[in-house]
């Protein structure tokens, strides 16, 4: 079986209290329509890591319709980038030789990145080079809602980036459409590409509430 | 339903978009949206996002066909499938077309209170807790979905159309209140060797490997994947293929129907051209069992009467020829 994994990484510091629940609804929806699909949720896999001081995996990488619950984002702390890299890098170096050694063709990881402010940890970018040194190198998408640095979300994407659209968009709002895109992403990647080819990583171009942010260049 | 739209789609004529009071968006795919639209009515409205690219006559064809069917062949078509009944256009332009909703039995409601098509994907894969609320079929049920998915595409087949893109999406189901199947997505129908309304894209797993047309539409890919549906849906196996081991789920079949659709299978892994057509399929799955018929004994020969060959005419004479001049 081919299987793409997705991983979401999302701030869970104290600046996200307000609008935290709005997130762990859209993690119901998300789940709601991965996990009715048995042809999605077959070919995906998903896994949540939540960072505010330190970075923990709130849930390991799991076949979505295979779960009955999901943990809950719950605000507080700082905004440790650094942590949160290096708990990603360890997920995903264990998890893809894991479901290779089941049997399954494995694509690169996909990481949706969701901030709402700027790093609070120094030497955050070398845990990020490290990251992106692994052998499984992950597509990231970044986002950033709030006070987040455009330049930081810029640097930390390799896919697509997008920033919120000022004060006229609500980040409830764009926590909703951040949570929409995450999930036609895992839709689309899974059941677009023509038969006999693989999956292709199918992101969104524009995000409702969002403006697109470019990439920094290497 | 009534007025100017009413009159339109009974009679298979164009519709204005104008005319039509468009109540909010329930889908979008890679080639469109479909809209509800307002007044209860039953029908949908499937706009495509690029209309310049839209072969009109093709969708044309699709509503005229149904258009000549007399009036049982008709409903039997509206009931199992959203065929076109109507080309929508805007400024002369064909922009989509109208169709019937899917019967509200073929919607599941999820956990969550979200409302479903059960589409063929869930007789493909075994029962989850997400996906507890879809009302499974019994074995004997689900024989008889698989005849109906048969009969359905054998009918195309019977009026010279084939389907392409036939997948896990885009054929629905119910047990309830009895099996019955419903085909969506008609607009990629087309009449064999001719082009459909938009160039489709072929779901991923669902691809005939041996077509040497590659995803196009042909009559014999259909009956390939017309295997697939069968054998997938009988052995509740979603990836399975011709090829690929046949083990039917117990009490599906019985002994006659269970050897028949495996020398079937067998069949449809054979080279392109050459896959069982689908009245074999029907015949296969049928429940009627069959009667073995005796053979008939030749009687034995007579024997020969010899004295028929012995020479008793006279000497054979001659007929004189005018001289040549």
């Amino acid at each position: 079986m081919q299987i793409l994994p997705f991983y979401l990484v999302c701030d869970e510091s104290g600046s996200m209290s307000g609008d935290i629940d709005v997130l762990n609804e859209a993690l119901l929806a998300l789940h709601n329509e991965i996990s009715t699909n048995p042809t999605i949720s077959d070919k995906t896999r998903f896994a949540l890591i939540g960072f505010s001081d330190d970075a923990a995996e709130l849930q390991q990488l799991v076949d979505l319709g295979e779960v009955s619950q999901l943990p809950k984002l719950e605000a507080g702390g700082f905004t440790s980038f650094g942590s949160a890299f290096r708990v990603l890098r360890s997920a995903i170096e264990r998890d893809v030789p894991a479901l290779k050694a089941e049997g399954h063709d494995v694509y690169r990881p996909v990481v949706f990145f969701l901030s709402d402010g700027v790093p609070t940890d120094g030497g955050w970018e070398a845990a990020h080079e490290a990251l992106l040194g692994s052998a499984y190198r992950p597509h990231i998408i970044a986002f950033g809602i709030g006070t987040a640095d455009r330049s930081v979300i810029g640097h930390v994407a390799t896919f697509k980036a997008f920033m919120q659209q000022g004060d006229n968009v609500k980040p409830a709002e764009a926590l909703k459409e951040f949570a929409g895109s995450l999930t036609r992403s895992i839709v689309r990647s899974a059941s677009g590409g023509r038969a006999g080819e693989g999956m292709s990583l199918q992101v969104d171009d524009h995000v409702p509430g969002f403006t697109s942010v470019s990439l920094d260049k290497l | 339903m009534s007025g100017p739209v009413a009159t339109a789609v009974a009679d298979g004529r164009d519709v204005d978009l104008a005319d039509l009071a468009l109540d909010g968006i329930v889908g979008a795919g890679g080639q469109g949206r479909i809209h509800r639209l307002r007044g209860g009515s039953d029908l949908l409205y499937k706009e495509y996002l690029e209309p310049a690219r839209v072969q009109a006559a093709a969708l044309t064809e699709l509503v005229q066909l149904r258009r000549g069917l007399d009036g049982t062949a008709r409903g039997a078509l509206d009931a199992r499938s959203a065929w076109p009944l109507a080309r929508v256009l805007a400024a002369g332009r064909c922009t989509g077309f109208l169709m019937r909703t899917a019967p509200d039995n073929m919607l599941w409601e999820t956990g969550a209170g979200s409302r479903k098509p059960t589409e063929l994907q869930y007789l493909l894969h075994p029962e989850r807790p997400a996906t507890a609320g879809v009302v499974r079929p019994t074995p004997k049920q689900r024989l008889v979905l698989v005849r109906a998915v048969v009969d359905l595409l054998a009918g195309l087949h019977r009026h010279g159309l084939v389907v392409g893109d036939l997948s896990q999406a885009n054929v629905l189901w119910t047990v309830v209140p009895e099996p019955a199947v419903f085909l969506i997505d008609c607009d990629g129908i087309r009449r064999s060797g001719a082009r459909p309304v938009l160039e489709q894209a072929e779901t991923p797993d669902w691809g005939d490997p041996l077509s040497p047309f590659g995803s196009d539409a042909t009559v014999d890919s259909d009956r390939y994947k017309a295997a697939l549906v069968v054998g997938r849906v009988l052995a509740q196996q979603a990836y399975l293929a011709p090829g690929d081991p046949l083990v039917p789920l117990p009490g599906v079949l019985n002994d006659r129907q269970d050897a028949a659709v495996r020398r079937l299978w067998e069949q449809a892994a054979g080279p392109f051209g050459s896959r069982p057509e689908l009245p074999a399929w029907s015949a296969a799955l049928d429940a009627r069992d069959v009667i073995p018929v005796p053979r008939l004994r030749p009687p034995p020969p007579r024997p020969v009467d010899t004295s028929l060959f012995d020479d008793r005419r006279a000497p054979r004479g001659s007929v004189r020829l005018p001289p040549t001049p």
